[in-house]
């Protein structure tokens, strides 16, 4: 029998019981939206969380520690196979009390290295790096914290005000500071040990050539001053110089600890990179570390998901199976004739295993367009409740994917399903192949 | 064209464990020529049912062999048979057995779909065998808007419709009146005349019987030839 005849049969044969064939493939799409479904929370939370955790973190970049001791050898690393860039950034136990104009903003000092900035492409929201040891890169939010005394009052009492409402006063607090773009003023440091109450004496004047971007996440707060990394020699003179007593001088290695990140070429050589940094005898942290635990953890939950959802899948195939086992019963005599005149069993076994296909495939369709949908309204109404119930906005805000399929899922849950549904078709098929014809002749039409 | 050799076949009859074995083809051997109307009249139970059953090989007999077209049938699997019957016989049957969801047209064109036909080639041959048993103008109809005499004009043409050389036919007239019988009788004799097809009929009804150039009359497993 060709192929499009053996289709009309089948649609033939389906359209005679609608209700019933409706049913069976209702049943089938609920078992397989529902594992659809289920599975899509899994990938939807695991992509919320990996976006998360990239958003604010270069994926190439990889974190070094070392020895505390020892120095690390970034020359080293430097030469490695698929290093584009080491930056070694540096934080003394000094913080730098700025005044500009009027206005006063007391940061930590960190010192980095401006060339391996640039090779990295470390992005600014304002003016440009640093090309001398008098230029710096103040932080993006700088120049709110830079406020006169008036506004430091003002602060103080906002925050004692509305204490028990870190919301508004944070708001509020966001109208002070320098208006202006700090790019091209010139501000003036003077350096204080962290251990020290005062402030070092000494006044030096950098040139504000370039503001950091914004930070990903809105509650980050970067109040920070980058200075050059050549300055370090300079700066812990004028600590030595500071301290009465020689006795009390902190060692340099005790005044600066060193942060180096390495930077991959790309995604793919950061395995490589931190398997040569490991050898090394060097402590790691990347991104894509943390990520493949999250991954591990999120395949589990997601074969977790997705078994259940194939209990449902299961369920369904009940359904089918009583319908294929009541269509042979119901068609015997038909099957019997069919034999007669020269069908083989083989032609009659293929006529119902594509029957059951046939439901399988339909109710699978129509359950991935349903899917998407649920899917789609979950992403867009479950924030807008959850918030409404906590009253805020910090579900609608971090922008959390609930539910998302993939491709992959689609696949999954197809073969899934409309396996379950052939298997399911499977035996009533075998049952219409042993029928004798003889007996099936015989049945009262 | 059909050569019958010693065949023989039993029935077990009642409980599981405590079966009877009863005889229905004793011993059988006769042979069927080309252009042919064989006749096998009996009583019910005589075994000429069974004995129509193992020609058309949907039952293997116990003993013997069955030789049609030079083939060996007796023996075949499932799937060979099916294929055997497809190219070699039609089948006419009492209650006519056509499909309740398919029209007359679609009826007939059943055995050439399962043959793997194309539609087109289909329809021709279709249309000329409705023409040929006088059913041209009811081919959309279905079964039940049917005369008993034209559900059977229908079912003959889907026996011819693969050009089989043999037409087995189990009481083709034994739902139908007298009259609708006479139409029959005088389409199966015209259809041996003109396309020199094999008649092989299974009937109690001896005026039916009477139509085939060769008479047998079955008895308690026994055939036994008898002159017309």
């Amino acid at each position: 029998m060709l192929f499009k005849d053996q289709v009309d049969f089948v649609r033939q044969h389906l359209k005679k019981n609608r209700l019933r064939v409706f049913t069976t493939i209702l049943a089938t799409t609920m078992g397989c939206a529902f594992l659809i479904v289920l599975a899509s929370i899994g990938f939807g939370l695991q992509g919320s969380m990996e976006r998360g955790i990239l958003t604010d973190q270069t994926v190439t970049e990889i974190e070094v520690y070392g020895d505390p001791q020892k120095k690390i050898d970034v020359d080293a690393i430097r030469k490695m196979d698929n290093v584009r860039a080491v930056v070694e950034k540096t934080n003394a136990q000094l913080s730098a009390n700025v005044k500009f104009e009027e206005r006063t903003n007391s940061v930590p000092v960190n010192m980095t290295d401006f060339d391996n900035e640039e090779k990295i492409g470390s992005k600014l929201s304002e003016g440009r790096l640093p090309q001398n040891s008098d230029e710096i890169v103040v932080g993006y939010h700088f120049a709110e914290n830079l406020l006169s005394k008036a506004e430091l009052k003002e602060q103080e009492k906002l925050y004692e005000e509305s204490a028990e409402n870190d919301t508004t006063s944070t708001k509020q607090a966001k109208k002070l500071g320098y208006k202006e773009s700090l790019v091209g003023k010139t501000i003036s440091v003077k350096l204080q040990d962290y251990d020290n109450d005062k402030a070092i004496n000494k006044e030096l004047t950098f040139k504000v050539v370039g503001v950091s971007e914004k930070p990903a996440k809105d509650w980050l707060i970067k109040n920070t001053i980058l200075f050059s990394h050549e300055l370090k020699g300079e700066f812990y003179n004028i600590y030595k110089a500071s301290v009465k007593d020689s006795k009390n001088i902190k060692a340099e290695k005790d005044m600066f600890y060193p942060e180096i990140k390495v930077h991959a070429t790309n995604l793919e050589a950061v395995k490589g990179v931190i398997a040569k940094l490991k050898d090394k005898g060097l402590s790691v942290y990347s991104v894509t570390e943390q990520l493949d635990d999250i991954n591990v953890i999120f395949l589990a939950f997601k074969v977790g998901l997705i078994f259940v959802g194939t209990i449902a899948v299961l369920i369904a195939s009940i359904g089918i199976f009583n319908t294929m086992t009541m269509a042979v019963t119901e068609r015997t005599r038909e099957i019997g004739v069919m034999k007669a005149i020269g069908a083989s069993p083989k032609l009659i076994q293929r006529l119902f295993l594509m029957e059951s296909a046939w439901i399988g495939i339909l109710g699978t369709a129509i359950a991935i367009v349903i899917s998407y949908g649920i899917s789609f309204l979950s992403n867009w109404l479950l924030p807008i409740i959850i918030d409404m119930a906590t009253d805020s906005k910090q579900f609608q805000e971090a922008d959390i994917v609930f539910s998302h399929i993939p491709w992959q899922l689609i696949l999954v849950a197809s073969a899934i399903s409309i396996g379950v549904a052939l298997l399911s078709g499977w035996r009533p098929a075998r049952k219409a192949t042993k029928i004798d014809v003889i007996q099936a002749l015989r049945q009262e039409l | 064209m059909i050569e019958i050799k010693n065949v023989s076949h039993t029935f077990a009859i009642g409980k599981k464990g405590k079966e009877k074995k009863v005889p229905v083809l004793k011993d059988l051997s006769f042979g069927i020529a080309r252009g042919e109307i064989v006749s096998i009249v009996g009583k019910s139970g005589s075994g000429k049912s069974t004995l129509l059953n193992t020609i058309a090989g949907f039952m293997a007999p116990e003993q013997g062999s069955i030789v049609v077209n030079g083939q060996e049938t007796a023996s075949m699997n499932e799937v060979t048979h099916a294929q055997f019957r497809l190219e070699n016989f039609g089948f006419i049957f009492q209650n006519f057995q056509l499909m309740p969801g398919l029209t007359a047209l679609e009826n007939v064109e059943l055995p050439l779909k399962i043959k793997g036909i194309p539609s087109a080639k289909r329809k021709v041959k279709v249309k000329e065998l409705l023409q040929q048993v006088g059913l041209e103008n009811v081919s959309d109809h279905y079964p039940n808007e049917l005369s008993g005499g034209q559900q059977q004009r229908v079912s003959i043409a889907r026996a011819l419709v693969t050009n089989p050389p043999i037409l087995l036919a189990d009481e083709p007239t034994g739902s139908l009146d007298s009259e609708t019988e006479q139409d029959i009788l005088l389409l199966i004799q015209s259809l041996n005349k003109a396309l020199n097809l094999t008649f092989v009929i299974i009937t109690h009804d001896e005026e039916v019987a009477n139509i085939a150039h060769r008479k047998f009359r079955m008895h308690d497993g026994e055939l036994v030839k008898e002159v017309l």
